[in-house]
């Protein structure tokens, strides 16, 4: 069942873009506004057809095999982009997801965001597609912004967040 | 598996969902404040949706909405959301088709307006469904106005009902194999039990002649049902033995019409009838009744463009000799609540979550009692029921965790497939295990117990299957499950099924995790199952590095080319001092050991990850399209190398194989070749489950593409010179994939035969014993009853018959005007088959 605007359903679906998503796409309109532009094809326009997932809150030593193996369960996949550290080029625990088909995406959303790869719940969310650069942290030390202030201790990703001063607001961790 | 943790269990209605979790008084202040500023058209959604599941009774909550839908009858915005949330509970959520009915049943009384509105709106739904072959909908909506049967003027859902079994005679007249009859009975026979629970006595004259009618065809055994077997057909202690569901059904429905036609498990919504002071005798209370709607059975009828194939009743426990914790197979509530239960999975797919908690909620929704209360272990359902309110002497309470549990195996083990994705399955299992852990996890280790009890003789595809959901459920859970049981199933030949999936299942955890980790999750016994040398965190030996192997000089060389970048001339060199020296030695074709040294030079290149190995292949991809295209021995080689360099995690060496098919590097019948004539020498590879694997998405891959094409094909609307171009491309892929089919099957018939020379020669040498040998064969049966399976759905698809009838529907389908638009999707298409070529093969 695709994900078209049909009747309301009885309960959410979950093949839907976070609202992290939503709000980088206003975001990005009121860029394109304020500069007078004219609008890139809307970022639900992107989504109808996306084919590709960011994953994020995976262990830094997960490895792509264990990814594919698991995230292949929702169909063939087109490629697989590691998210690096920006400064030591090792995974920093996020991976884009590419899959042939729009369908296998939304099933991914479904049935495989939320469980567990490597004994972590992961997390995915469609994405407009991968981009070169979008694959490093943007942390100020190099990974993701996420591990930059965390203050639990997490040994999937490096322990403590590397700096813990630093404060990133509700900033997200990924382009 | 899963174990402590919260459990939601117990069985009172009392209990108010929405704060669960809630820790916080403050919130029952903000949530009174919202509700009164709640619209009445939220109300009612909110009241719809949460019927059956709240604090109330379903027959108060019912009389409620039915109220105040009465006094909202100028409020319009309040009328269409309740129409659409009516129309949309009842494809969603079917379990609470009667309490949805009942509303519309109760609002008789006061505004007929309302229900004869509410059967209109889902009358046309459900021609919509019939028309366009919907017919899981289609059976969802009749079921509601089967609810309100009592309240028609005339023959009611019998008159549509008796209008289907005639298409059903037209459609089997025609074709002996025909389907989507037999889908047509399953709907006629899961209607009448709710027609008969609402009309009562007066319907069973009605119920009883359709019976008699759908007796013929609801016994006659298809020829093609053989193919939904779970069980290899010719083995003779089958765990569960093989039902056709609509055989069943209708004996089931004969033997609740000798019963009275009692359909116990069915909510009834009684309505309040005053009788008069001292009167025995209730008062005459004529209720307004409503025309049934009139349907139209197109001719020919939609198939639908779902697969339809007759279906097999599986069950995991039922007609056990311990206890009786799901109905027996010859009660009709065993066919109610499954077909209720797989219908609610498999239409809330889009949030597991959803679905799982009404699974685990699945006692709210029956007449009570139905269930033991939740978590009630098997040996105490007996002595608990005399304690359930409502038990009457001689009822069995149902154990819920089992119903559950069995419905959504009978997905996951579901021939030829399910309607999801097999993952849904698998997280659907998890999120069940998530929300009631104590309830849940007891029900799934007997499963998988029963499976693995009788998985010598289970098809195939569902062993892979089971593997497959197994090790990725544990790896959802700390990889936690009793190995210890299994145990003794370790001294088996790695060729005894039993060991060959407990070989498989360790492969594929470790495929999830590392091997490191599971070694820690097993007893001591399996440890020599993970050999060490997958512990270090280093690529497979380099086998040229010793220099007992032969071109051990020339392999080295290639690794330092390949890795620097050397200038193809470079290579070309080093390749052909291989040549030179294998002339010499005799070899006849020399393009094998250099491509044997090129590719495994790739591989270990390539080892730290699946990027790095497809960024070698790129580098290297123009030599081996050349190899490739030279010689068919130096293709296979091909695979052969890479097989062999990842022996110790042949998963990857199956990814990387499926990737050389994607850059057509291999076709996919250069694979087939070499796992099943190569590779295959006694036969003794057919038992391990990643060659199933190879084989099976090799397949997959060609017959997707094949599939694709016939879509493209079947587009509204594609221009004449399209057609031929389709038409053409689909011919060629269609016999591609016949000649694999059949290649597949020749090469394991052998086998399965005994005739096969390598099984022959390690049988007399002494190589193999009698039993080992025996168990190659059985194991060649079962893929060969795989492939032989696979290649029918296939012809039942993408056939010239099956495509040719899709066509002739096509045409009779309305036109459409001949938008520009439509212009331009129809010019997709041809753009869409070229890409599926440049992507597939």
């Amino acid at each position: 069942m695709p994900a078209v605007r049909g009747p309301r359903s009885t309960v959410e679906r979950l093949d839907k873009p976070s609202s992290y998503a939503s709000s980088k796409r206003r975001r990005f309109n009121r860029d394109d506004e304020e500069r007078g532009r004219e609008r890139s094809p809307s970022f639900e326009d992107k989504l109808k057809e996306a084919t590709t997932l960011y994953v994020g809150n995976l262990s830094f030593y997960t490895t792509e095999e264990q990814i594919h193996e698991l995230f292949s369960k929702c169909g063939e996949i087109k490629r697989l982009v590691m998210g690096l550290d920006r400064f030591q080029k090792t995974p920093c625990g996020f991976c884009f997801v590419e899959y042939y088909n729009h369908q296998d995406a939304l099933d991914c959303m479904k049935y495989i965001g939320g469980t567990k790869l490597d004994e972590r719940v992961v997390r995915t969310d469609l994405d407009e597609g991968f981009a070169e650069g979008r694959q490093y942290g943007r942390g100020k030390s190099g990974g993701q912004v996420r591990d930059e202030y965390r203050q639990e201790y997490d040994p999937g990703r490096g322990g403590f967040g590397r700096a813990l001063a630093d404060d990133y607001g509700e900033e997200r961790d990924y382009r | 598996m899963a174990e402590g943790g919260r459990n939601r269990g117990g069985n009172s209605r009392k209990r108010d969902r929405r704060h669960d979790d809630d820790g916080e008084p403050e919130r029952h202040g903000h949530q009174q404040k919202r509700r009164r500023e709640e619209s009445t058209s939220s109300k009612i959604r909110r009241m719809m949706l949460n019927i059956a599941a709240s604090d109330k009774l379903p027959q108060d909550e019912a009389q409620d909405i039915a109220r105040l839908l009465g006094e909202s009858l100028d409020d319009e915005a309040a009328m269409t959301e309740f129409f659409d949330t009516l129309v949309q509970l009842i494809i969603e959520q079917p379990f609470r088709i009667p309490h949805v009915a009942a509303v519309a049943f109760f609002a008789n009384d006061d505004k007929p307006e309302i229900t004869a509105q509410a059967v209109k709106r889902v009358g046309t739904k459900t021609q919509e469904m019939l028309r366009t072959g919907q017919w899981t909908e289609f059976k969802l909506l009749l079921r509601f106005l089967a609810c309100l049967q009592s309240l028609y003027n005339d023959d009611g859902v019998f008159t549509l009902l008796n209008q289907l079994f005639d298409t059903i005679v037209d459609l089997q007249s025609a074709n002996e194999n025909d389907v989507v009859g037999l889908e047509l009975v399953k709907i006629i026979l899961l209607t009448i039990p709710y027609a008969v629970a609402s009309a009562g006595s007066t319907s069973h004259g009605k119920a009883s002649e359709l019976l008699e009618k759908t007796g013929i065809v609801a016994a006659n055994r298809l020829p093609i049902e053989s193919l939904v077997e779970l069980y290899v057909a010719d083995s003779t202690e089958k765990p569960f033995p093989y039902y056709s569901a609509i055989g069943m059904l209708q004996t089931q429905l004969e033997r609740e019409a000798e019963l009275g036609w009692k359909f116990a498990c069915i909510p009834r919504f009684a309505r309040y009838i005053p009788r008069k002071l001292g009167d025995a005798e209730p008062m005459e209370f004529a209720s307004q009744l409503h025309a049934f709607p009139s349907f139209a059975v197109p001719s020919p009828v939609n198939p639908g463009t779902k697969l339809l194939f007759p279906e097999a009743y599986f069950s995991l426990y039922a007609d056990t000799p311990d206890f009786e914790t799901v109905p027996k197979t010859t009660d009709i509530a065993a066919s109610l609540l499954r077909d209720a239960i797989v219908d609610t999975i498999n239409q809330l797919d889009f949030n597991r979550d959803a679905a799982a908690r009404t699974l685990v909620e699945l006692d709210n929704f029956w007449a009570l009692p139905t269930f033991a209360p939740r978590g009630t272990p098997p040996d105490k359902l007996e002595e608990i029921a005399p304690r359930v309110p409502g038990w009457t002497e001689g009822q069995t309470l149902w154990k819920s965790e089992d119903m559950i549990i069995d419905a959504i195996f009978s997905q996951l083990l579901k021939l030829p497939g399910p309607e999801h994705k097999l993952v849904y399955y698998h997280a659907l299992i998890t999120e069940s295990c998530k929300i009631a852990p104590a309830a849940i996890a007891p029900s799934l280790g007997r499963a998988i117990r029963f499976v693995y009890g009788g998985i010598d003789i289970l098809d195939l595809e569902l062993v892979h299957r089971f593997c497959d959901w197994f090790s990725h459920h544990l790896s959802n859970f700390e990889f936690r499950w009793r190995w210890q049981e299994w145990t003794e199933n370790l001294e088996h030949s790695p060729l005894h099924p039993k060991k060959a999936f407990i070989i498989a299942a360790l492969d594929k955890e470790i495929r999830l995790s590392f091997a490191k980790r599971i070694r820690t999750t097993v007893p001591k016994e399996y440890h020599p199952l993970i050999p060490a040398a997958m512990d270090e965190d280093k690529s497979p030996d380099f086998k040229y590095e010793n220099p007992q192997t032969p071109f051990s000089p020339e392999g080295v060389a290639l690794l330092h080319q390949i890795r620097k970048k050397a200038p193809d001339s470079e290579i070309q060199e080093t390749i052909d001092k291989i040549h030179k020296q294998a002339l010499e030695q005799g070899i006849v074709d020399v393009l094998v050991p250099s491509t044997d040294a090129f590719v495994t030079a790739i591989c270990r290149l390539g080892s730290k990850s699946l990027s790095h190995v497809l960024s070698c292949i790129e580098r290297g991809k123009e030599r081996l399209m050349s190899i490739a295209n030279t010689s068919e021995t130096a293709r296979r080689q091909v695979v052969a190398s890479v097989v062999e360099y990842w022996k110790d995690q042949p998963g990857i060496a199956v990814n990387i194989i499926d990737k050389l098919i994607n850059y057509q590097i291999l076709q996919p019948s250069t694979v087939i070749e070499w796992a099943l004539v190569d590779h295959l020498g006694a036969g003794d590879p057919l038992t391990k489950d990643w060659v199933f694997e190879l084989v099976y998405n090799t397949i997959a891959k060609v017959t997707s593409r094949t599939r694709q094409i016939v879509t493209a094909r079947l587009q509204k609307g594609l221009p004449q010179e399209q057609i031929k171009l389709v038409d053409d491309e689909l011919t060629k892929d269609r016999e591609r994939s016949r000649e694999l089919f059949k290649l597949i099957a020749d090469s394991i018939s052998g086998v399965a035969e005994g005739s096969a020379d390598g099984l022959i020669e390690k049988e007399t040498s002494g190589e193999l014993t009698a039993e080992e040998g025996q168990f190659i064969r059985e194991w060649a049966k079962r893929w060969h009853m795989v492939f032989v399976r696979k290649a029918q759905v296939e012809e039942s698809v993408v056939g010239e018959e099956a495509v040719d009838a899709r066509i002739r529907l096509l045409a009779l389908e309305p036109e459409l005007e001949p938008e520009p638009e439509a212009m331009v999707e129809g010019n997709g298409v041809a753009e869409d088959v070229a890409n599926v070529d440049e992507e597939m093969l």
